[in-house]
């Protein structure tokens, strides 16, 4: 035996840039987070050539999922063109092989920060979230080893205190985004910062979903055919963002999440924040083939 | 700073990255078929299991691979991942003791890994997470004390994870998932 | 149409990449060389922080982030985490280490002696403009001592263990591929003590130095007094497969152990050590260290608290990314506003 067998042929890195060791890691935890839905597993969480809380956790899911003849769409706010998204995806492209692209119906891995896209996932499919924080109850405790516990006992009424002071201080929850909602009945999990508008497409959808936090170490999934019920109380029902009767003024679709654009006139316009169906919106409009999925939303209106 | 030529992965990564498709996608969907890149428990165990892991196998042939994976051999009460025939009653008493974790730590519970027959047998009809209403599977090989077994030690969220094989194919059944014996 | 078009993003990251870059210019061997000999200290600093030992490759990633700190360690940790481990060092043990510096400040003087080595301590902080005007600077030359310092020394605890002042903290034996490793493991609370202590070595040293500094300043228990402080070198000890121990060569370490008044007639230690000399970091880390036993929650001396938060790749990472867009999150939020604006307007007609 000599000093060469304990390691391999030099390589600048290996495919899909995580080493082995890593990707079976990750590998060990993504099926436990499968295992229990919604709850947060603790990872080591390497160091990527990319700074924390741009996207680290989610990376690490997507390199560990990649192969070759994956087809991969990286959104940032929605929009395939966003600095980071491009950064992400170019990355991924570069240490895999895989192709790139922008369109959803497309893509077999979708990573995204902050958004799902409007046209519906399939069973084939799979989207990593982003997360930055992944604790629902961080706003109620940080510290995370209480918090844990906390999640251990179901113990989440400090989380429903919040939302019904809200309603007797605002008139209503004031919850934007990063909505916690109860996973399966048991877990609540943060479903990232995706806006109320986002929430009901992870419940029950045919796609798998994993959520990962590079910076704070944990992962967490949504499997196919999941419950995730955002907490809300019986006469004070979920209240998606009020986007459902707004028309994108480039593309002249209505009834999906709008960017808002403030103008100088002190007027607004908006515009899709899912860009690539925007895209195809216009590339339609001027006689282009450009097939457009189903869609969550129909007329503004979430269609389970 | 730059990276020149695009990687290609090498027959074991490959092998890797298939094998845990399938056990993803068997695991997200309880109950359905999935195709393992080949038939056996090698490449489970190769896609899963390094030094970090403790291993208990009852397989004479698979011990000398888990170790030269890096795992440690240990018994089934300390072991994260576990090799075993769940044919016989014997096999279900291994996985009666492995680790279900806790609810603090539901991760900490055991990944098994058994051989069965698909589509003969026992039916069982499963619900939960991953799936749509029910889904009916029949399976053979196993020692019907497993299904007890099981139910005592999946206190969701503790519980144990389970694959079974059959030649090339897995079917999964998380912890999650109840199994009703018909 | 503008939908179409934009590419932009794309574009506009690589071009401002370039301008980083283009300012930098040239970065060839002699330049990651000169960094490497003329900055030895910001060069230990780096790879303390970066877990990395490796004077080539610190001076190569300042190079190439033109000396931005946190970047250079990014740049070391991702490329340190896809390297293999290829074997274990055997334990390095104070008695053994090749001591350039020790200082106590607990007693005028130690067994083995007080040794001040390399250090400006005493030196007058005058900025030597002269170099700016033609008239370089050139180091006087050191007189060696009569009697040389031996290399090594005793650990001063072990005399204190030895006279009953200190507890000898239990020993646990623990085989070299069992001990946990923070690079591979979660960091999770109750950390284990090869967590706390790996999880400082390679924790920012400006952060370190700012809730160290709040400890000692009183937001702490214990105040600390620097039992050793050493900049030393050690032997990195390896075994062959075919069992025989040979030396890989030696890496600058420091390490600081500080000390309490003392509870319940014995005295209390702290202990931070690193790779590099950084002296700064490890009186810092060994005061936090001296005060995390029975620290209260969420104080800065709780461990939760103060490894978490000195963690420089996962710190300086989330500060810098709310640069990133967050209109979706904003326009979530604005959306409940005017909804529960909407909801009440007689609220903002209230006269004063």
């Amino acid at each position: 035996m000599s000093l060469a067998t304990l390691t391999k042929p030099w390589a600048a890195f290996s495919y899909g840039f995580l080493d082995a060791s890593a990707k079976r890691e990750l590998r060990r935890k993504m099926l436990k987070a499968i295992a229990v839905p919604g709850c947060q597993m603790p990872y080591a969480s390497r160091e990527v050539p990319m700074a924390r809380g741009w996207g680290t956790g989610g990376l690490q899911v997507t390199l560990t999922l990649l192969k070759p003849t994956s087809r991969v769409k990286v959104i940032d706010q929605g929009a395939d063109d966003s600095v980071n998204a491009a950064s992400i995806r170019k990355f991924l492209h570069r240490v895999s092989g895989a192709t790139e692209t922008w369109d959803t119906l497309d893509a077999t891995i979708i990573q995204s920060r902050h958004r799902v896209p409007e046209e519906r996932l399939r069973d084939d499919q799979i989207l990593v979230l982003q997360v930055p924080n992944p604790e629902p109850l961080r706003p109620v405790e940080p510290n995370m080893s209480t918090a844990r516990q906390m999640h251990a006992d179901a113990d989440y009424g400090r989380l429903w205190l919040v939302l019904y002071e809200q309603i007797v201080r605002s008139g209503r929850v004031m919850q934007g985004a990063a909505y916690p909602s109860l996973v399966n009945g048991r877990h609540v999990m943060t479903p990232s910062p995706i806006p109320r508008w986002d929430v009901p497409k992870l419940n029950m959808a045919r796609h798998l979903t994993f959520l990962s936090a590079g910076r704070e170490k944990r992962l967490y999934a949504v499997p196919p055919f999941t419950r995730v019920e955002p907490l809300a109380f019986s006469d004070v029902p979920y209240k998606v963002e009020d986007h459902g009767n707004l028309t994108c003024s480039r593309s002249g679709v209505t009834g999906f999440f709008m960017n808002e654009i403030p103008q100088e006139d002190g007027s607004a316009v908006h515009e899709l924040s899912d860009s690539h169906l925007g895209i195809k919106a216009i590339r339609r409009a001027e006689g282009e083939a450009a097939p457009i999925g189903a869609t969550w939303y129909q007329n503004g209106e979430f269609r389970a | 700073m730059t990276l020149h030529a695009t990687p290609v992965p090498d027959a074991a990564e490959t092998r890797a990255n298939a094998t845990f498709e399938a056990l993803m996608w068997a695991l997200s969907r309880p109950g359905t078929v999935q195709p393992l890149p080949e038939p056996g428990h090698g490449a489970i165990a190769e896609a899963l299991v390094d030094r970090e892991c403790r291993a208990f196998t009852d397989d004479p042939a698979l011990a000398p691979r888990l170790a030269a994976f890096g795992a440690a051999l240990v018994s089934p009460v300390h072991a994260d991942h576990a090799f075993v025939s769940l044919a016989r009653p014997a096999g279900v008493a291994s996985f009666a003791q492995l680790p279900a974790g806790s609810a603090l730590y539901p991760d900490e519970g055991a990944t098994v890994v058994a051989e069965a027959r698909f589509g003969t047998g026992q039916r069982l009809r499963l619900t939960g997470p991953g799936i749509e209403t029910t889904a009916e599977i029949t399976v053979d090989g196993i020692d019907p004390g497993l299904w007890a077994a099981r139910a005592a030690r999946c206190r969701y969220p503790e519980g144990i994870d389970l694959f079974l094989t059959c030649g090339a194919a897995v079917i999964g059944l998380p912890r999650s998932t109840r199994i009703e014996v018909l | 149409m503008a939908y179409v078009a934009t590419r932009g993003g794309e574009r506009a990251i690589e071009q401002s990449e370039r301008l980083f870059r283009a300012e930098l210019g040239r970065i060839d061997a002699n330049r990651v060389a000169q960094i490497r000999n003329a900055l030895p200290w910001l060069i230990d600093r780096v790879m303390g922080e970066a877990s990395l030992y490796d004077r080539d490759l610190a001076a190569l990633a300042l190079a190439q982030t033109g000396g931005d700190l946190y970047e250079a360690v990014l740049v070391l940790r991702a490329w340190r985490t896809t390297q293999p481990r290829l074997a274990i060092a055997e334990p390095v043990t104070q008695e053994r280490l090749f001591t350039h510096r020790r200082i106590s400040a607990a007693f005028k003087d130690i067994p083995g002696g007080q040794i001040l080595g390399p250090t400006l301590d005493y030196s007058h902080r005058m900025l030597a403009t002269d170099v700016l005007e033609g008239r370089p600077f050139d180091p006087a030359p050191v007189t060696p001592a009569v009697r040389p310092a031996p290399a090594q020394q005793p650990s001063l605890a072990a005399w204190q263990k030895a006279q009953g002042l200190v507890a000898d903290p239990p020993r646990a034996d623990v085989a070299p591929d069992a001990i946990p490793d923070l690079t591979r493991e979660p960091l999770l609370f109750p950390a284990s003590r090869a967590h706390t202590l790996q999880s400082l070595a390679r924790a920012d040293t400006g952060g370190v130095l700012a809730l160290g500094y709040s400890a000692m300043r009183g937001y702490g228990s214990a105040h600390p007094t620097v039992n050793e402080l050493r900049l030393a070198e050690a032997d990195l000890r390896v075994r062959h497969p075919r069992g025989t121990v040979f030396s890989a060569g030696r890496v600058r370490v420091s390490q600081a152990e500080v000390t309490s008044k003392g509870r319940n007639g014995q005295l209390e230690l702290g202990f931070c050590a690193t790779l590099g000399w950084n002296e700064v970091k490890t009186i810092a880390g060994a005061t936090l260290d001296l005060n995390a036993p029975g620290a209260a929650k969420n104080a800065a001396t709780d461990p939760e608290f103060f490894l978490y938060h000195t963690e420089p790749v996962e710190a300086s990472g989330f500060c810098i990314h709310f640069k990133l867009p967050h209109y979706v999150t904003f326009q979530s939020a604005l959306d409940a506003l005017r909804g529960a604006k909407a909801a009440s307007p007689a609220k903002e007609e209230v006269p004063a």
